[in-house]
């Protein structure tokens, strides 16, 4: 049997006429009808994603700024050049990715998990390219401290992000939740590079890497919990 | 005028509080949406309620559609939401009530009554993500990129879908069970 059969058989079978009881169509008329009003459409793709790039920006810049920029001055124009756009696409990617994620129905041009991946491959391989110290001096510590003031930057993206977006609607909330953190994420690997001046491989690899991929993490798990949380209803 | 961009002047007047284009769209889209639950194995009255539900859902969240997009894309992904979560909610409850009863009718699906249609027979063997994608294909008579729109997926992923599932339709109706006059029969 031919494709060109099977699709006759499938268009005969969909003009068989498919009613719905007019009383229940009235019925949502009604119920729409009685709370009615002119609402006012989210803005552009475009307008979202620049707002989400500089409210990322803005967190790791002011985080820095509270800090000190000693990374960044430490920092050669080459690794410059390389680390900062790096982070802006992934940054402009995520953003633009987070947007589709939270209006239904949106051309969807990378993958929340693809995007997770690349960015975390991405930074690997531009740290791996640019830093030779290979000494893991207060590997732990030090560590530890990083991943925290990413991660605590990334509370503060994430919020603000929420606010710029709270109007939009995810049909898959833990793909939102999960590239939402990965944005929130980036904000903090920003701002990490912008300060912390260790520059010994594997301190750079691990922990700021892990401040994207724990932020993108708790971001789908907070998703997932929402969601698995029983309704009111259910639960009377 | 094209029906693709009459709905979309019939969304941009919805959202501007116009009840007569709201009124439109219900009937317009809502035998769409009903069968597309229907096809998705629930009964009619599963459908209405989800019908009902989609429609609630799409008026609380219709300042998310933008003009010049199409609607279909936008109707179809909330109404898969909602049927997913549906289907959630009623695998929570069916758990938490077949912890209670430990009975076999309470793992029971949702009876089929009123919904064997010729149509529904002919998807009802296909798994959900095929039968969905046809659905939105061949008798929603959406695109690839619509259908990709709506379900989150790429081009890629919808076509390779549609074609296992044309592989399993023509198996069916190539089958012994199945001629090609029984497949006529089906239409």
């Amino acid at each position: 049997m031919k494709d060109r059969e099977i699709d006759e058989i499938l268009k005969q079978a969909a003009r068989v006429p498919h009613d719905v009881d007019p009383a229940l169509l009235d019925r949502v008329a009604t119920s729409i009808g009685s709370s009615l009003r002119p609402v006012r459409p989210l803005p552009p793709t475009w307008v979202l994603a620049g707002g989400l790039v500089l409210i990322c920006a803005g967190v790791a810049l002011a985080g820095a700024a509270r800090s000190g920029f000693y990374g960044i001055q430490r920092l050669s124009v080459l690794e410059r050049a390389l680390i900062f756009p790096t982070l802006g696409i992934f940054m402009g990617l995520a953003a633009t990715t987070c947007v589709s994620e939270m209006i239904p129905g949106s051309r969807r041009r990378v993958a929340p998990g693809w995007l997770l991946g690349a960015g975390s491959l991405a930074l690997l391989a531009v740290f791996a390219v640019l830093f030779r110290d290979y000494r893991t001096d207060h590997f732990v510590s030090q560590g530890l401290v990083c991943l925290t003031a990413g991660l605590l930057h990334a509370i503060p993206a994430a919020l603000a992000s929420w606010l710029l977006l709270r109007r939009g609607f995810a049909v898959n909330s833990v793909a939102a939740g999960l590239v939402a953190g990965t944005l929130a994420g980036l904000a903090g690997v920003t701002m990490l590079e912008l300060h912390c001046a260790n520059f010994q491989a594997p301190h750079v690899m691990l922990w700021h890497t892990a401040v994207m991929l724990v932020s993108a993490a708790a971001g789908a798990l907070l998703a997932w919990l929402l969601r698995s949380r029983p309704s009111r209803a259910l639960r009377s | 005028m094209n029906p693709a961009s009459d709905l979309e002047m019939l969304m941009a007047r919805y959202q501007q509080g116009d009840f007569a284009a709201a009124t439109a769209l219900i009937h317009r889209l809502s035998p769409l949406l009903h069968r597309f639950f229907v096809v998705q194995l629930a009964s009619r009255r599963d459908a209405d309620d989800l019908l009902q539900e989609t429609w609630l859902r799409i008026h609380e969240v219709r300042h998310t559609y933008r003009a010049g997009e199409p609607v279909l894309p936008w109707l179809y992904a909330i109404a898969r939401h909602i049927r997913v979560d549906h289907y959630r909610k009623a695998h929570r409850t069916g758990a938490r009530e077949g912890r209670l009863e430990e009975g076999p009718e309470a793992a029971a699906p949702p009876s089929g009554s009123g919904r064997t249609t010729d149509l529904e027979a002919l998807l009802a063997p296909l798994p959900e993500s095929q039968r969905e994608v046809i659905e939105m294909l061949k008798i929603a008579g959406m695109s690839l990129e619509e259908v990709a729109r709506a379900t989150s997926s790429s081009v890629g992923s919808v076509k390779q879908k549609a074609h296992r599932a044309y592989e399993k339709l023509r198996e069916r109706l190539s089958g012994p069970g199945l001629s090609k006059g029984r497949a006529g029969g089906l239409s």
